[in-house]
């Protein structure tokens, strides 16, 4: 079953929302478990298309890489930037 | 300072953006005589230390002039670079993956005259600014990582502690008269941003304190299953505590499972892991990553722990001069660091080398460790 | 006169070793005369602070840098290294410094015209400072704030025509020894299929999705110059099947003293007169190289290309003509379950132009890594949890001899039903007729 843009989006932002109380990051790993039966090739492009469209950012760890929405988390404010 | 616009429009990002193209294409920066002859080299020859010469089958030579280089080099050391090579390189040069700076020409009188200019260029503080060698049986340039100039969770420093050691290495750099050639690496703490477990000699940064938890803050700084799940070995775990008269949501360590690889500092800056008398340097010996003759190996510990003596770290050179020397008078031709402790047994190189075996030399760290241990009857008194 | 005194890093000044610190403080004089009458966008005492910073790290034995999970630039995941000072009021200079990952062009051969005009850019927008190269071979910008990270990626792709490198659980900036440009032991074009590889897979290397990071490397030859069986998940060893190409006229010029063995590499000490039997014919680790008659014989069957002669004696011992690559998985660094090498996957593989095969391999690997691996478990684990069959399975490989040192020292083999000859399902009626209760 192909992937819909707009209920896959609206299902990842749900996903990671109903975390929120205790976590703003995923691994990429983490978001493709909402969609179990898909391709994570597939998966990727969904993500990469919210990215480009500033719902969701990257955080680096150096080594890994998470993904989050965009203005959520503790760190965003503990890194102050201007 | 006046903002300088690129062109780029922050309220549109998208617009005019290009991405994905990749580096630039190699071949558009190569030497003519190495465009012409690439892949059709016949041989080389170190003519002198630092000084190669490759012949093609069309007869053209290349002759190449290595020097070393601190691998944090500024703007303008780099234009001064590159002036050398429009001075005397038709505007080429490249760069080694051991970080050293290689010139090329196609004349040997060219090359000579290359060489001696380039060790004619000394800092204002008395050092080299390109000292020629780095080829052959000798110590050629010690890869390294960030170290206190930009790194988070480093145990030493990486450019000072190369420094140091080349200094007193130097000799061997623009010497070809070691029994094979020596590869010292450097990473500053046990995360290896630059591997160095295949080295002759690696110099790695050690923490041996767990983190100190900045409770007041953590809860407003960290996320907590971030912090949790970034250790390898599962010894944080989230928890709430009284402290300072109020209850606050915090993590724990078991510190007896730490192994300070400060991870967690990473995903959590209330977990800071440095330490001056924690922190210092373990000394890694005997691997290689050629297939010549024997197979690639893994570095061994053989020094746990010495402390940190910034700015040149004595300790820390003195064991590398001596184990260098010791290796330099006893192996025999060919071997390297690595074979020639095999070939005495590691007995034997604690002997020679008069460094103090210790327990904590003998892996106890999961799997592998059992592999290091002595299944045999076969040893040296 | 310096912003901040730093005696324990002077003392760094001499020695002959070119000194980092002497570089530094000429850097921050430059930028205080100016003489270029640059534009500075970030402060112009920011290699003052650094060496500030420094120092304090010098008497103090610790760090006084903090991560930041800043990525890059908008809609890539890598490329830049965020960092603050946790001391930014006393060094205002290096309270944000960033560092920005260059995609190096294979081989790292540079025009002074190229090099000079990234310089431009980042003398402009950053520190001034940069290594040359990042452990994974990237062109590295050490220093810059926020707000110049998107103008200086403009500027690299606008005016520069380069891109980024990577950072994070992606690929890594691939990276090759020199190979063929300038060298007679590469066994394929290294720089060609590390540029080719490195365009291909451009959305790999900006948009993580990886469960941690993927380095390739490509040596050209065995002796392994860019260290790929070590330091690279994916690594690609040039090799040949058929035979040295020996000249035995050059070979008696070595034996009779008249060439130099090992090109000179040795050449430092007298280590006696060159003797080929002590030299390679008892170093041989195949036992494959005779001398005989006052000439070389080689049993190419048996040879295990180690290229110890072939670097004693490199004008009279070629490598062969049928050439390729070794595919080799999983190396990594100590971190979590001890150091890994690579592990020989694929013993001979077509190396030329367009890289069909050697993609297949990566792309199998890829797709069964996403699938499985855990965050932050390189292939390398992925392979150790799971097994090699289990990657032989993945890459449609045949088992071979080649994969392993030896066979397995404990008979404790999961057979799958489909193995055993009548399958699992039996009829314990049927049993008891033969055998009692």
């Amino acid at each position: 079953m192909a992937l819909v843009y707009d209920d896959a989006k609206a299902k990842i932002v749900e996903f990671v929302e109903s975390k929120s109380k205790t976590k703003s990051k995923f691994y990429f790993n983490d978001l493709c478990g909402v969609f179990p039966e898909e391709k994570q090739r597939d998966v990727k492009k969904i993500l990469n298309q919210m990215v480009a469209e500033e719902i969701m950012i990257y955080w680096s760890s150096g080594s890994t890489t998470l993904y989050g929405l965009k203005g959520a988390g503790k760190q965003a404010a503990a890194e102050h930037e201007d | 300072m006046a903002f300088v616009s690129s062109g780029y429009n922050p309220a549109k990002p998208m617009e005019n953006r290009i991405t994905d193209i990749g580096p630039r294409y190699y071949g558009d920066f190569m030497p003519p005589v190495i465009v012409k002859n690439k892949g059709k080299w016949m041989w080389h020859e170190i003519l002198e230390p630092g000084v190669l010469m490759h012949k093609a089958e069309s007869g053209d030579e290349v002759y190449t002039v290595r020097c070393g280089a601190a691998r944090l080099m500024s703007v303008t050391h780099i234009r001064e670079i590159c002036a050398i090579a429009d001075k005397f390189c038709g505007g080429h040069l490249r760069f080694t993956t051991r970080n050293n700076v290689e010139f090329m020409v196609t004349t040997k009188a060219d090359a000579l005259a290359l060489k001696k200019y380039l060790n004619d260029q000394k800092f204002a503080g008395g050092s080299y600014k390109f000292p020629v060698g780095g080829t052959g049986a000798g110590v050629t340039n010690i890869v390294h990582t960030q170290g206190w100039v930009h790194c988070h969770t480093p145990a030493t420093d990486a450019s000072g502690t190369v420094k140091a050691t080349m200094d007193v290495v130097f000799e061997e750099f623009v010497n070809m008269r070691l029994p094979a050639p020596v590869r010292i690496s450097m990473a500053c703490c046990l995360n290896m941003c630059g591997a160095v477990h295949c080295s002759d000699i690696a110099i790695l940064g050690i923490h041996r304190k767990p983190p100190i938890i900045d409770h007041e803050v953590l809860d407003s700084m960290c996320e907590v299953p971030l912090a949790v799940a970034a250790c390898p070995t599962g010894a944080v775990r989230p928890t709430k505590i009284e402290y300072k008269g109020k209850t606050v949501n915090t993590v724990a360590i078991k510190n007896e499972r730490c192994m300070f690889c400060g991870n967690c500092y990473t995903m959590c800056p209330s977990l800071p892991l440095s330490d001056k008398e924690g922190d210092g340097i373990a000394l890694l010996v005997g691997g290689k990553l050629s297939n010549r003759m024997t197979k690639p190996k893994f570095s061994k510990v053989v020094v746990a722990f010495i402390p940190n003596e910034p700015p040149r770290w004595p300790s820390m050179t003195k064991v590398v001069k001596k184990i260098l020397d010791t290796y330099a008078a006893d192996a025999r031709k060919y071997e390297r660091l690595g074979d020639w402790a095999a070939r005495i047994g590691w007995e034997r190189f604690f002997e020679k080398t008069g460094l103090e075996f210790t327990e904590h030399l003998i892996d106890d760290f999961r799997d592998p460790a059992y592999y290091t241990w002595r299944q045999t009857t076969q040893f040296k008194f | 006169m310096a912003k901040h005194k730093t005696p324990l890093l002077d003392q760094l000044e001499s020695g002959p070793w070119p000194s980092f610190v002497s570089d530094i403080k000429d850097e921050a004089e430059t930028r205080h005369k100016n003489p270029n009458g640059v534009d500075y966008q970030i402060p112009v005492d920011v290699c003052d602070d650094l060496l500030g910073i420094l120092e304090l790290s010098y008497v103090e034995g610790e760090t006084h840098w903090k991560h930041g999970g800043i990525v890059g630039v908008f809609g890539y995941g890598g490329g830049v290294i965020g960092r603050y000072c946790d001391q930014p009021q006393a060094f205002p200079g290096v309270a944000h410094f960033h560092t920005v990952r260059v995609n190096q062009p294979s081989g790292m051969y540079y025009t002074s015209d190229y090099l000079r005009s990234i310089m431009d850019v980042w003398d402009r927008r950053g520190s001034g400072l940069t290594n040359m190269h990042g452990s994974t071979g990237d062109l590295v910008l050490l220093g810059t704030q926020t707000a110049q990270l998107e103008e200086i990626f403009f500027e690299l792709t606008h005016n520069l025509n380069t891109d980024l490198g990577g950072s994070g659980g992606n690929l890594r900036t691939p990276s090759c020894c020199l190979g063929e440009s300038r060298c007679e032991f590469a066994c394929y074009d290294t720089q060609e299929m590390c540029h080719t590889l490195t365009n291909d897979y451009q959305d790999e290397l900006h948009r993580p999705a990886f469960p941690y990071k993927f380095k390739f490397k490509f040596d050209g030859c065995p002796n392994g110059c860019v260290a790929a069986i070590a330091r690279s998940d994916f690594s690609v060893i040039g090799t040949w099947r058929d035979k040295i190409r020996v000249d035995q006229k050059a070979v008696a010029a070595y034996v009779g003293g008249e060439l130099a063995p090992n090109a000179g590499a040795y050449a430092g000490r007298d280590w006696g007169k060159f003797d080929i039997v002590a030299e390679i014919v008892n170093r041989c680790p195949s036992g494959c190289f005779q001398f005989e008659g006052g000439k070389v014989v080689i049993n190419d069957k048996e040879c295990v290309r180690c290229m110890h002669c072939i670097n004693v004696m490199p004008r009279a011992l070629r490598i062969g003509n049928d050439r390729g690559a070794s595919i080799l998985l999983g190396a990594k660094a100590p971190i979590l379950d001890g150091p890994q090498m690579s592990s020989l996957l694929v013993p001979f593989i077509s190396a030329e132009a367009p890289y069909d095969e050697v993609k297949e391999v990566i792309e199998n690997i890829w797709d069964w890594w996403m699938e499985e691996g855990k965050n932050r478990e390189r292939v390398g684990e992925t392979m150790k949890r799971m097994g090699f069959q289990k990657l032989l399975e993945v890459t449609k490989r045949k088992p071979d001899p080649r994969n392993v040192w030896e066979p397995r020292h404990n008979p404790y083999i999961f057979w799958k039903e489909e193995d055993v000859t009548g399958g699992w399902t039996r009829d314990i009626d049927a049993y008891r007729k033969k055998h009692q209760r």
